[in-house]
């Protein structure tokens, strides 16, 4: 648990962490999009330098990413093999049973493993340079639009920054419920499938209570400063579009249109 | 039951941006029977350092020893179960690990997990319940209907239900009220005198460790400043001062008399009794007779 990447932030200072957390996140999704543009080798290399272009401009060492893919490898070479073998067409070099090894299934494997990568790489990149608060400011303002189709996006939006900032407290006190439970004689991880289960139970209920406890404190500690919904509030962070977000997304429409270009 | 840690170190998170040293070359000893108060900062690792001494971290290098259990970086976690008995861990607000139906079926798990029979599990659970002042009739209900204070005392009442040797506190009495605070303090000393039991107590309360201690180990930024008995401790104001720890309420006081009445500081009392005794030998007669 401590060694998955995905979804931590790391302070920084670079020109990646001060851009704007709405553009950040829409090219974040914009990028998941425009990987499956890519089907030859130019178009993926465009897409790894370009991605790599952006893990040097947040000044993170590249190390960090490698080791946060790390904790995923399994399922990508789960799926890339899936795909290397179980992929017909071109010339066939291996064949047994249902599997069969061919060559085009073995492009598509190295396809699926960038894929995989990248898109692994980019959200990563996105959350360790944008704190929670501003990924929630962010999709606040990226749902607006659903207001019109009566969609709570002011609820939605703070249901979900408080959830962000909970994470990191629930996880303290899951650690700390699970080393006191150790103290007492529980063995985690330990013994059969069914004692492995029961040994969650002393976890999960305090865990659970505590959040019921919790979220009552909460309510009460909002409403007793006044917050009455989300009509009529002003924001204290307050998010301005600068010219290097503009830069970002021109780079990003070049990025598309020579995709598009190169793809056949 | 004696604790020795040899150059204990310990780093979180090893190998990545957010590396971050939490104990630096800790050496300490930590007698049969004694009564330990670990005192520093918020951050200065005292928590690090008390989950050392069950296993539920260990060393990063150097050792640590426990009643004959030998811990370094390669011990298998499967042979520190036998370990956890002894060592009994009452974690900051403790009420927080409470799980099960009924008060008394929480205070007889720990038993239970360490082998003990139903029956066996819940004899002990009744002599636990009563040791800690919790009434006859709670324990047939739920924990979750009891006030906080209740709720402390089932989750104390279900680590001593295990019969640890050594009794790690963590913050025993954070939160509860002046009166709960006292007979909570004077239980653990009472187990402390009467079973011989290995007290060592994390605590920001100076008059605590003054109260009780008989040996104080003092952490600042994962290393050991001081490590000496509470009486030599506050014989520096100077020195606290610059470690920014605060001295006891009667030692403060008897600092501030002495030099009112320009007197030597040369047995500065902790207890209040010693301080009233002092100020008896001041006022040149014994009142008592």
């Amino acid at each position: 648990m401590n060694k998955l990447l995905l979804g931590r932030y790391i302070n920084g200072n670079s020109l990646i962490h001060r851009m704007d957390p709405r553009s950040k996140l829409a090219l974040s999704f914009y990028f998941i999009g425009i990987i499956f543009l890519a089907n030859n080798w130019q178009t993926y290399l465009l897409l790894i330098a370009f991605t790599f272009l952006g893990v040097l401009l947040s000044k993170i060492k590249l190390s960090f990413f490698i080791k946060g893919i790390i904790p995923l490898v399994w399922l990508i070479l789960f799926t890339v093999l899936l795909q290397v073998f179980f992929t017909n067409g071109g010339h066939v070099f291996w064949h047994w049973g249902p599997f069969t090894l061919s060559k085009y299934g073995l492009v598509n494997g190295v396809y699926v493993f960038f894929r995989f990568v990248l898109i692994i790489v980019m959200s990563t990149l996105l959350t360790l340079t944008t704190s929670p608060l501003e990924i929630s400011d962010a999709m606040e303002s990226l749902l607006k639009p659903l207001k019109y189709l009566k969609v709570p996006v002011y609820e939605i939006s703070l249901m979900l920054s408080i959830a962000l900032r909970f994470v990191p407290t629930l996880m303290d006190e899951t650690a700390k419920i699970m080393n006191a439970q150790r103290s007492r004689g529980v063995n985690f991880g330990e013994g059969s499938l069914v004692e492995q289960v029961k040994a969650v139970i002393p976890i999960l209920i305090p865990l659970f209570v505590s959040s019921f406890n919790r979220a009552e404190d909460l309510a009460t500690a909002m409403e007793a400063r006044g917050y009455r919904g989300g009509e009529g509030r002003t924001k204290f962070r307050v998010h301005v579009w600068k010219m290097r977000d503009t830069m970002t997304i021109i780079a990003f429409a070049v990025l598309t249109i020579a995709l598009v270009i190169l793809k056949n | 039951m004696s604790i020795q840690a040899k150059k204990l170190n310990y780093t979180y998170q090893v190998g990545t941006p957010l590396e971050h040293v939490a104990l630096q070359d800790v050496s300490i000893n930590i007698e049969d029977g004694s009564y330990t108060a670990i005192v520093g900062h918020t951050g200065s690792g005292k928590s690090t350092l008390l989950q050392h001494l069950n296993g539920l971290l260990k060393p990063t290098s150097g050792e640590i020893s426990i009643n004959g259990y030998t811990i370094d970086n390669t011990t298998k976690n499967k042979e520190l179960g036998k370990l956890r008995k002894e060592v009994g861990f009452v974690f900051q607000f403790p009420e927080a690990q409470l799980f099960e139906e009924t008060v008394l079926k929480d205070i007889a798990f720990a038993p239970k997990n360490f082998g003990k029979s139903e029956d066996e599990a819940k004899k002990i659970a009744r002599e636990k319940a009563k040791l800690v002042a919790l009434p006859e009739e709670v324990l047939e209900k739920s924990p979750f209907e009891l006030s906080g204070g209740q709720m402390r005392r089932v989750a104390i009442a279900g680590i001593l239900a295990m019969e640890p040797k050594v009794l790690v506190l963590d913050e025993p009495t954070a939160g509860l009220d002046p009166e709960g605070r006292h007979q909570m303090m004077e239980m653990f000393n009472r187990l402390h005198k009467d079973e011989n039991l290995t007290i060592i107590l994390v605590t920001h309360q100076m008059n605590d460790v003054a109260e009780y201690a008989d040996h104080v180990i003092v952490l600042e930024s994962g290393k050991i400043i001081a490590d000496s008995t509470p009486k030599e401790l506050f014989s520096d104001p100077e020195w606290l001062k610059n470690h920014h720890l605060n001295l006891p309420q009667t030692t403060d006081f008897a600092y501030k008399l002495f030099d009112k009445l320009a007197l030597s500081k040369s047995s500065i009392p902790l207890k209040s009794e010693e301080l009233a005794d002092e100020i008896l030998k001041i006022l040149g007669g014994n009142l008592n007779e």
